[in-house]
């Protein structure tokens, strides 16, 4: 492939192409890197400064160890080595003409003591530091909007963070 | 001893009588977070009084990395020691700062800077 003009260019300062990039890894924490990798190029298309794409890809990053989080704490430890994870995370990333909504998706059942523990971090003052809290404090810092709610499909969790482009935090 | 993951390489190194540095390089995730850990932990039961934590070549670190870091000073601490951060890029010295974490870490430009600094991990 040849290189393009200038012109040819999306981050020329145009409007992005409107789309929606979806990608679905393993809940596992060798996965989280890949899902940085996607947001970074689809971030990048939006004319975002380079903090704000930091910024977005460490909070999908956060997003995503959440679910591993409470994946682990369900199954009360991390998976042996090899073994295979048995809940996923889909990543959904859409792109408008202001905006970035990315939405964190996974299927680890969220009953019990599991249930809302997101929410409950973002909602949470405790004295106690840990780094699910952490995770939850960075997302609200980092994007201009988040929302963690039942997935809608099974009983899994949906993140939603939203970015805009005309924003600075 | 020397500690590798594709995204992460953590490498102790001797700096004085009392001093102890581990110099990172790569991304301080979820996934490579408990290497970090390790590392600290091993320096902590070795009775190490002054840490040195090098965030010169890190890329990325997340909450779980920033929970480590907590931990190591909190156990540093416990055992009469302390853990000193240095040279983070400026995308981690926000982190610091946007989390308050920069009032819990003590943070350094450089080495000798830490080593100026005096305390369990100076000099």
């Amino acid at each position: 492939m040849s290189s393009s003009s200038s012109d040819a260019s999306p981050s020329s300062g145009g409007i992005p192409t409107p789309g929606t990039v979806t990608l679905t890894i393993p809940c596992s924490p060798e996965f989280v890197g890949t899902a940085r990798l996607t947001i970074l190029g689809v971030a990048g298309r939006m004319g975002f400064s380079y903090d704000q794409v930091e910024d977005i890809r460490l909070a999908v990053g956060e997003a995503c160890a959440n679910a591993i989080e409470r994946s682990n704490r369900r199954r009360g430890g991390p998976p042996a080595d090899g073994q295979t994870p048995e809940h996923s995370i889909s990543i959904r990333s859409s792109v408008d003409a202001g905006r970035l909504v990315v939405e964190v998706e996974d299927d680890v059942p969220s009953g019990n003591a599991a249930a809302g523990a997101a929410a409950a971090a973002l909602g949470g003052a405790g004295d106690d530091v840990n780094p699910v809290e952490l995770g939850a404090l960075l997302m609200e810092i980092l994007v201009d909007e988040v929302s963690v709610e039942p997935a809608t499909e099974g009983s899994g969790t949906r993140v939603r963070l939203v970015k805009y482009a005309a924003g600075d935090s | 001893m020397e500690s590798n993951s594709m995204n992460l390489k953590v490498t102790p190194r001797r700096v004085d009588d009392s001093t102890q540095a581990l110099d990172l390089e790569g991304e301080v995730d979820v996934y490579t977070a408990p290497i970090l850990r390790q590392e600290i932990m091993d320096q902590v039961d070795a009775g190490v009084k002054g840490l040195l934590v090098n965030l010169e070549k890190v890329e990325y670190l997340d909450s779980t990395g920033l929970g480590i870091l907590i931990g190591g000073v909190k156990r540093m601490k416990e055992q009469g020691g302390a853990m000193k951060l240095v040279g983070p890029s400026a995308r981690i010295t926000r982190i610091f700062e946007i989390t308050g974490l920069n009032r819990i870490f003590d943070v350094y430009a450089s080495e000798s800077d830490a080593l100026a600094s005096g305390g369990a991990a100076g000099g």
